[in-house]
């Protein structure tokens, strides 16, 4: 026999499986208080720059290297879509640590007070989506802490506000 | 720098997007192997040796203490670095600074990575804070998001991606390590290849490969020992970002343009693509290739895409970006940072082969990208 | 070398088993929130305080790739250099030092953060063995480190009391660090009678889980003495990469620790490392390896480390104190583990260890492992003059 015998690459599956605890800290837990027990959005002013750190905020304004202090700040939930893609690419699944399918396009969202905020959009339809379209946020009815989690996702509210 | 260093060997792997033939070890040595090869040196001639990737793609905990037998650092000191996608430059950047240091002499240092294990979309995703894991779609979600802001603020057209792309195959083609080498030819080839998120294709967006990639780094006083072909690491400059909302493209100043105003004016650059012969930019999707064009001065904000309608960066161009086919070629992410650096030495010494570039190219610099959009430079003579 | 480099301030966090009350950066902050207010330095790029940041961390504890995202707010890295070592805290300190050597800045600030609560250490671990052949065999680093025990003990004849000695000696010193997560009095039976993890380890023998960080300003020798006017000078410092399959190493012996001293003691001018040294901060993980890793050092000879510690040598009042801080046995997080011994070191030769302080202290050793049984060992000689 002279044929060469076809080279078998053996392989061996194995699922990597470790389950996080992380802790949200004095200020994203108060974040996520907010958003469950209010149905609101907050951020942190920094006395330094005035920049609102939102959806992270810390103890430190790492833009300018200065301490927050307690100047928190009620953001409203109602914005504008600047960036969005549609479907096609599969999305992180907390609670499983797979990758799933993507239901709704995700956004990027410039809030009305200025932070932004990455959510997905209820509207599926891409011929309805424009970038400048007014979204506000549908918030979960019974919130459960889990803070981006608590709202289900933003409404288009009104037409795009670009001139 | 304190002392002056030189790369005296260069190793490269064959990339693909599986290499079920050797494992990370294999993988490794094979890079190794090469390096040493190239500077005609033996692994007991190496002091030290850095082995540098991002764990979580591989699925390993601890990579470089896996590797020992592969990286050839039983028995010798070293270490393991990690900057999510500037690895491979970090690492290369540790190098230069233990032989700066007057420490080591000679190190070696290694990136690489095995990406058809694991999920790479997954691990990327996995870069977003716990809390909000579940609203990121990976780096593709951002990038796709910065092509469409190109195109609404810059006359640049789906054509010019396209353009960026088959200048990319063109250098693969001829370069023997590169992963995707597709034969493409007109921007039809390349818009027949599928939508994975609105603008992006596809083959506007890096693969996921396999591979590896090593460095010698050696001291002035060996370097001209080892080699009559050393290139001389004139400078580099680390800068990174906070992730902004707006991570990739958008109207703010970035980490792009901090480093290289930084280093231009430490190094006496005052018209970039005159004082620098050609240029490896880290480039995952073709629109940001055409951003770091304008990020890194080389042509005026929004005017990125002319200097690829002119063809300027094309291996006979004016300036010649990514003659080795760049990132959308080739990116098995913890070596790519580092395969800039090499591809940038090789075109110093004109031993790039069949994509050396016409330009004489006596300076060349060299980008890594990751993170939150943090940057590299390493900036490469052929003589000091 | 031609010009060194110093220790300018150094900061740990109060160790604790379970910081549920902080993100991982937020408890790296405590840490540079110290140095920060002891030196009164700033993270600014005129060359008057702080030029660029080195971190540490593991992205299988944060369960975060590119974990020093977390510690990114807080340590000035927003349009400046910043660069991750992925190994023992003490790693850190020793590429931040090459870092200012090489002349690309005087001023770094080094911080390393674990919050080895966040996720099963034991499935962490899990992951750093070869994921063929080790992995399965559900091995973690307490299993592998039992191996390694029972190898070295029976070779030396060490025995499990001499072991427990080193936990008595450790929690009793953890009671004069503020920083402790875990003094205690015990004796050596407590030790023996406590639940046997896996053979022969008990649980008082091994450290236990632990959340923290550990920061420091580093500085090269003109502006560290302008910084501080107690600068401490890293004198030598190596490391070395062990095997990595159990196998192939003789688990009773640990050359990579034994040439990482060598080239430290070389650099730092030792030749004597028993006389010369006049306090010694080891990494022991587990009760075995404060032995193990003292004859490793050279600090006695091979098989010897349970009879100076019978003696009373390495006790505070002895020859050659070891660990008055508590070392990793009172709790330490893993990563943070080697730095804080470095922390523990300067504030020795600074005189400011309280009472823990080894009185007169001129020279000290800080040593950190890394991996599997110590397979990155790390030798740090420092010194105040």
């Amino acid at each position: 026999m002279t044929e060469k015998p076809e080279e078998e690459f053996i392989g061996v599956n194995i699922v990597s499986d470790i389950p996080y605890d992380w802790a949200m800290g004095p200020y994203s837990g108060r974040l996520f208080r907010e958003m469950r027990d209010n149905k609101k959005l907050i951020g942190i002013r920094c006395p330094g720059c005035k920049r609102i750190l939102f959806p992270l905020p810390e103890a430190v304004c790492g833009w300018c290297n200065t301490k927050v202090a307690d100047d928190w700040v009620e953001l409203r939930d109602t914005g504008t879509v600047v960036q969005y893609t549609v479907a096609g690419m599969p999305v992180f699944d907390n609670r499983t640590g797979r990758l799933k399918g993507a239901e709704r396009p995700l956004a990027n969202v410039k809030l009305d007070d200025g932070p932004y905020i990455m959510h997905w959009l209820e509207e599926k339809d891409p011929e309805k989506l424009k970038l400048g379209m007014r979204v506000q946020a549908v918030w979960k009815e019974q919130g459960r802490g889990r803070g981006y989690e608590d709202i289900l996702y933003f409404r288009t509210i009104g037409e795009s506000s670009n001139d | 720098m304190a002392n002056r260093v030189a790369i005296v060997g260069v190793g490269l792997t064959r990339q693909a997007a599986r290499r079920p033939e050797v494992n990370d070890p294999e993988m490794v040595n094979e890079a190794a192997r090469a390096a040493l090869a190239d500077a005609q040196l033996e692994i007991k001639d190496i002091e030290a040796v850095l082995t540098n990737c991002i764990d979580g793609f591989d699925g390993i905990h601890l990579t470089d203490h896996w590797l020992v037998d592969g990286s050839g650092s039983y028995m010798k000191p070293g270490m393991k670095l990690h900057t999510g996608g500037t690895v491979g430059a970090t690492g290369a950047i540790a190098a230069f600074n233990m032989v700066a240091s007057g420490l080591f002499d000679v190190v070696l240092t290694i990136g690489h990575q095995k990406q058809e294990r694991g999920n790479t979309m997954g691990t990327l995703c996995a870069a977003a804070p716990g809390e909000m894991r579940e609203f990121v779609q990976g780096a593709i979600g951002a990038f796709a998001q910065a092509a469409v802001q190109y195109m609404a603020n810059t006359e640049a057209k789906l054509e010019h991606a396209a353009m960026v792309r088959i200048k990319a195959d063109r250098g693969a083609c001829r370069n023997p390590y590169a992963h995707l080498r597709l034969g493409l030819k007109t921007p039809e080839d390349v818009a027949k290849s599928p939508i994975l998120i609105w603008p992006l294709r596809l083959l506007d967006f890096c693969p996921q490969s396999c591979g590896a990639c090593a460095l010698i780094v050696a001291s002035e006083e060996k370097a001209k020992k080892i080699t009559d072909k050393p290139v001389w690491v004139a400078d580099h400059e680390t800068v990174h970002e906070l992730q902004s909302e707006v991570v990739f493209g958008g109207e703010e100043e970035k980490s792009q343009e901090v480093a290289s105003r930084r280093l231009y004016k430490r190094n006496g650059i005052t018209n970039p693509i005159r004082d620098i012969d050609m240029a490896e930019v880290y480039e995952p999707s073709t629109w940001e290739e055409m951003y770091l064009y304008e990020h890194f001065h080389f042509c005026e904000r929004n005017m990125g895409w002319k200097m690829v309608e002119k063809g300027m960066t094309e291996i006979e161009g004016k300036f010649p970006v990514n003659p080795s086919g760049g990132v959308l070629a080739t990116n098995a992410i913890g070596a790519t940072a580092m395969i800039r650096i090499a591809e940038a030495a090789l075109q110093i010494r004109g031993d790039a082969g069949e994509h050396q570039v016409t330009r004489d190219v006596k300076t060349a610099m060299a980008s890594g990208l990751g993170g939150t959009n943090w940057t590299t430079l390493v900036l490469l003579k052929r003589s000091l | 070398m031609t010009e060194r480099v110093g220790i300018v301030s150094v900061a740990q966090t109060k160790y604790h088993p379970n910081r549920a009350d902080a993100k991982e950066g937020e408890v790296g902050w405590e840490a540079v929130e110290q140095v920060l207010n002891d030196t009164g330095l700033k993270f600014i790029d005129d060359g008057t305080g702080i030029d660029a940041a080195v971190s540490c961390s593991q992205d299988y504890r944060d369960g975060r790739t590119i974990s020093n995202l977390n510690i990114a707010p807080f340590i000035g890295t927003h349009f400046r250099c910043e660069e991750k070592v992925c190994e023992d805290g003490i790693n850190a300190v020793y590429y931040a030092m090459m870092h200012i050597l090489a002349g690309i800045h005087d001023t770094l600030l080094v911080v390393t953060h674990c919050k080895e609560s966040t996720a099963s250490p034991s499935l962490v671990e899990n992951h750093a063995f070869d994921p063929i052949f080790m992995r399965i065999l559900g091995l973690d680093f307490l299993i592998a480190a039992a191996l390694q025990a029972r190898r070295y003990m029976d070779k030396y004849g060490v025995t499990p009391e001499q072991c427990a000695k080193v936990v008595v000696k450790n929690r009793g010193n953890a009671k004069n660090n503020p920083h402790a997560q875990a003094p205690m009095d015990i004796t050596v039976e407590d030790v023996l009678k406590s639940p046997m993890l896996a053979d022969p380890i008990h649980e008082l023998d091994a450290k236990p889980v632990s959340d923290g960080a550990c920061a420091m300003i580093l500085a090269r020798e003109k502006k560290a003495k302008k910084f501080t006017d107690k600068p401490v000078w890293i004198m030598g410092v190596s490391n070395c990469y062990e095997a990595h399959y159990l196998g192939d190493r003789d688990l009773a012996e640990c050359q990579a620790l034994t040439n990482a001293a060598k080239k430290a003691y070389r650099m730092a001018g030792i030749k004597n490392p028993f006389k010369e040294i006049d306090v010694a901060e080891i990494s022991e993980n587990y009760s075995y390896q404060e032995l193990m890793w003292m004859e490793g050092l050279g600090l006695c000879g091979q098989g010897e480390a349970g009879r100076l510690i019978d003696r009373g040598v390495t006790w505070m009042s002895g020859e050659l104190p070891v660990n008055p801080s508590g070392g990793l046995l009172s709790g330490n997080p893993s990563e943070v583990a080697g730095m804080s011994r470095v922390a523990e070191a300067v504030l020795q030769l600074r005189g400011e260890a309280g009472s823990r302080q080894v009185p007169a202290a001129k020279v000290a050793l800080a040593h950190g492992t890394t991996g599997i049984c110590g397979q990155l060992q790390t030798v740090m000689i420092l010194g105040n003059e």
